[in-house]
């Protein structure tokens, strides 16, 4: 038995996921900002991974969601950046205030 | 709730993941930031560990702690990184970004507060890589491959996305 | 309620369904002519119609649209009016509206007075189509012209020939449409316009009157029609009270339409149309109107005996205010004008003393004369293209016809003895004192005077002495003119020869036959009277005689240029003054008021949500930066909020 409780586990996820959040939703340099998603992702794998150890059927599946969230990250983090990269060219800034064409 | 080994990592890893995020949000150099993530992440691998998942800890390290801190170092150097005139986000927008969260926050420990389930015995521990490649590759074998496929995809859709505009540039 | 038992109830729904026989009389014969009297309205609105339609393509043609259809018109009314001397009162009605239990019906009905006033509308009518034909000569709007008069001409046949108050109302209101627009026919002119504006509103005020008498009455009687109205008020269905409210309610219209005193401003203005509408409705026709009302609803009125001496009281002092005021007017056409007024007044005073056939009587022969002396004045503009008197003169030798046609006119209305003005206004004068009122009869008498004595000095100014300005071109007016003239100037003098007090009350007897509501057919006053009518009339005339002719007498012998008294009557008693002062003065505050919580209140509210709509409008398409960051930002603190309520309340609201 864990000398840990799960709900310490949920709570560093929580912590963490509000850390990214805020980033996220202010941070002004765009690539910060997916970084700040990243960090979410991984609190929510923290929540699986934990789920997966303390939940009321403990079970590999868990751990094999947090797998599958972290190649879907990995192909976010990519296309991601390929967006920003080219959005980048267009408009010489990865200021996320500047980035408002879909205003028009 | 005893002071063991187990208890004391968690609150060091928990320690250090924490600080990287609050280092993430405070410090002002882009470089940094990340520099400052990368500790976070590897925490967290730390934590995975903690919980009987090691496999997912070495994925971890090497995907996040390696490819997308990379990717996002390259990302940062290929854009204007050294910029910290940026303007500032309105002071209203975080107070009130603040506020949402810390509610968002207090709601969802409320939940956590509340949650109290019976610890069952598992054996996640024992053979934990073998375990997880037989689920992939027999329960999860369709999601798998449709992942291989979503990472096919995106690849080739960076590759598009940034090549593109490098077309239209050499066209002018 | 036996009474308002309707006798056609189980009539089908259109269609004639009921043919109602004056009591007592029995029906003989085969009744054609009044049986098809409804045409009679129908050919000046078929006039109406082509002229609308084809009116500019006709031109001057149209004159003779309008004058085939009106003596079509004429020709019919002659034919009912002489059947009706021998057959009985015919009207038919059919059923128009049912709500509930309440019928309303529309139709006709030939009585002695309303077959009388078709053939004076339509003669004159008739007259001022043909008069107009030379008198509008030129005019670009000539179609047009003819078109309003045939409209008027239909509203104003229809109203005499209504059977029940509703549809009286309604010909009622387009009897001042056609005036308005007639009026207001030199609408390029801003005296026109304001006068028809004025005569409109002023009508409009006597109008609210009519209608509330008119719903009252229907609220006690559940009818509009008159039969209905007159057997509800003989067998006491309606209390004294509602009755001389309802009676006065309804003169209160007949005022406004008559010019009688306190809305008597609009006539004089509205001399500013053509001189052949002045002739038409502001002298012979539409002001007769209300004379017309009283008198068919007169069994209503004589019920209430506080009615009748409002009736007689405002009659007797307009007539001797509009004399007097008449007596220094300038403007030939506005000496008329206040002549007509006074004239009516003398009508209504002869209804107050239950006079009928008096006012019945001089209604006609005012018809008659009057318009005559309006076509005379109109010949005379036509000739020396003024209306002031004081620029005129010496006309008599120019104009061969309109000077001695005018003389008539001018004898007729004074009251000589053998014109038709002297047997009217002598029944009026006997029925204001067998009526009770020796005080009213004194101001009728006066007022006599005053009518003898202005119309000579208008008649001497015109026509006699050496002309006061240069007139050039002065010539009589062509025969389509002259024409209409002459028939009314033959009917100013025979036309009283029908109710006489030598050669028998022809008309009297036939206008209360069958109906003894109506009062006596020939009141018998005191051989007095007469010889002192006779009198006021030839002194009035004597002075003018003396004052504009000899010149033996100063013209300000009595009061000059410049005296008060003179000033004020110039003035008119400053009676648009002081509703300029106080009606218009109270109206413009009251408006300023409503316009000041329009302005603040109404469009402050407008404003307020515009402004409001317009801030949301605004803030929102800010908030709509493009910025995801912030649709970010926003749309989690919305899902934070939902969060927190959760957790608190646990979902639910207690």
């Amino acid at each position: 038995m864990s000398s840990v409780p799960a709900s310490a586990f949920l709570a560093l996820a929580l912590i963490l996921f509000c850390i990214g959040l805020y980033g996220a939703l202010t941070k002004r340099n765009t690539v910060i900002v997916l970084i700040s998603i990243e960090l979410m992702l991984n609190a929510v794998n923290i929540n699986l991974v934990t789920f997966s150890k303390y939940g009321l059927n403990p079970s590999i599946t868990g751990q094999i969601f947090a797998l599958f969230t972290i190649s879907v990250a990995a192909a976010e983090a990519a296309v991601g950046l390929a967006i920003l990269i080219s959005l980048y060219r267009a408009k010489k800034t990865v200021n996320i205030d500047e980035m408002d064409i879909m205003k028009h | 709730m005893t002071f063991s080994g187990e208890f004391l990592a968690f609150m060091g890893l928990a320690l250090v993941a924490i600080i990287g995020g609050v280092l993430l949000l405070n410090l002002t150099k882009v470089v940094h930031m990340v520099v400052a993530l990368i500790f976070t992440f590897v925490a967290i691998a730390g934590i995975y560990v903690l919980l009987s998942a090691e496999f997912v800890a070495a994925v971890q390290i090497l995907i996040y702690s390696g490819a997308i801190t990379i990717i996002m170092l390259f990302g940062i150097m290929l854009t204007k990184h050294d910029d910290e005139s940026e303007p500032k986000t309105g002071k209203w927008r975080k107070l009130l970004v603040f506020l949402g969260i810390a509610g968002f926050a207090f709601a969802v420990y409320i939940g956590i507060y509340n949650f109290n389930i019976v610890q069952v015995p598992t054996t996640l521990h024992e053979n934990n890589t073998m375990q997880i490649g037989k689920a992939l590759y027999s329960k999860y074998i369709i999601p798998f491959e449709l992942t291989s496929a979503l990472l096919l995809v995106a690849l080739v859709g960076s590759i598009i996305l940034a090549k593109n505009e490098k077309k239209e540039g050499d066209s002018e | 309620m036996g009474l308002s038992t309707k006798t056609g109830r189980c009539q089908a729904l259109l269609g004639f369904d009921k043919i109602r026989v004056v009591p007592g009389t029995a029906r003989r014969g085969i009744v054609i002519m009044m049986e098809n009297a409804w045409l009679i309205p129908l050919f000046p609105l078929l006039s109406f119609l082509i002229l609308l339609l084809f009116g500019k393509r006709l031109k001057e043609a149209s004159a003779y649209v309008g004058i085939l259809f009106t003596l079509a018109s004429l020709v019919y009314s002659i034919l009912v009016l002489f059947e009706r001397f021998s057959e009985p009162t015919y009207g038919t009605n059919f059923e128009w509206l049912t709500i509930g239990d309440i019928h309303l019906t529309a139709g006709f009905e030939v009585n002695q007075l309303n077959a009388l006033m078709l053939v004076i509308v339509s003669l004159v009518s008739f007259l001022v189509h043909t008069y107009s034909k030379g008198y509008m000569n030129g005019d670009e709007r000539f179609p047009v012209f003819y078109a309003y008069l045939g409209l008027f001409t239909f509203a104003m046949l229809g109203l005499v020939i209504s059977p029940n108050l509703l549809q009286t109302y309604i010909f009622w209101e387009l009897v001042g449409v056609g005036s308005f627009l007639l009026i207001g026919f030199y609408f390029y002119k801003e005296e026109a316009k304001a006068a028809a504006k004025k005569a409109f509103i002023m009508t409009r005020i006597g109008d609210v009157g009519l209608f509330i008498g008119m719903i009252l009455l229907f609220w006690q009687t559940k009818s509009f029609e008159y039969s209905e109205i007159f057997k509800a008020v003989d067998a006491g269905a309606v209390s004294g009270t509602m009755i001389t409210l309802t009676a006065i309610l309804i003169f209160i219209g007949a005022v406004g339409k008559s010019g009688q005193f306190p809305l008597h401003t609009w006539l004089p203005d509205a001399m500013e149309g053509p001189t052949p509408v002045s002739a038409l409705i502001h002298a012979a026709t539409m002001v007769a109107a209300g004379v017309y009302l009283v008198a068919a609803l007169f069994p209503l009125f004589q019920a209430s005996k506080t009615a009748l001496l409002t009736i007689a009281v405002i009659g007797a002092f307009t007539a001797i205010f509009a004399a007097s005021i008449g007596l220094v007017q300038t403007d030939i056409k506005r000496v008329l004008a206040y002549s007509t007024v006074s004239q009516l007044g003398y009508m209504m005073l002869a209804l107050g003393s239950a006079g009928y056939v008096a006012g019945v009587f001089h209604l006609m022969t005012h018809a008659f004369f009057k318009a005559l002396l309006f076509l005379a004045a109109g010949s005379v503009i036509h000739a020396v293209h003024t209306q002031n008197i004081e620029e005129m003169g010496g006309l008599w030798k120019k104009l061969k016809f309109t000077g001695p046609l005018f003389l008539i006119g001018t004898l007729s209305i004074s009251g000589v003895p053998l014109f038709s003005g002297f047997f009217s206004k002598d029944e009026i004068l006997a029925a204001a004192w067998e009526g009770g009122h020796p005080i009213l009869f004194f101001l009728a008498l006066i007022a006599a005077f005053m009518t003898a004595f202005y119309m000579f000095r208008l008649f001497f100014m015109v026509f006699t002495g050496k002309p006061r300005t240069e007139m050039k071109n002065v010539h009589e007016s062509p025969a389509n003119m002259t024409y209409p003239m002459m028939l009314l100037g033959v009917l100013a003098i025979v036309a009283g020869y029908v109710n006489t007090p030598w050669f028998g009350s022809f008309l009297g007897d036939w206008l209360v036959d069958g109906n003894p509501r109506l009062g006596h057919a020939h009141v018998e006053g005191p051989i007095w009277i007469m010889i002192a009518a006779t009198v006021v009339s030839l002194l009035g005339i004597f002075m003018a005689y003396l004052m504009y002719y000899k010149r033996s007498l100063a013209r300000n012998w009595l009061s000059g240029t410049g005296d008060t008294l003179h000033t004020i009557l110039t003035n008119k008693y400053y009676v648009d003054e002081f509703y300029q002062l106080t009606v218009i003065a109270f109206t413009k505050g009251l408006s300023y008021f409503l316009r000041f919580i329009d302005v603040f209140l109404v469009e402050g509210l407008v404003k307020g949500v515009v402004g409001i709509v317009q801030g949301l409008g605004r803030t929102g398409s800010r908030m709509q930066s493009g910025q995801v960051q912030t649709y970010g930002a926003v749309a989690f603190i919305g899902l934070a909020l939902l969060a927190v309520i959760y957790a608190l309340t646990g979902g639910y609201l207690r």
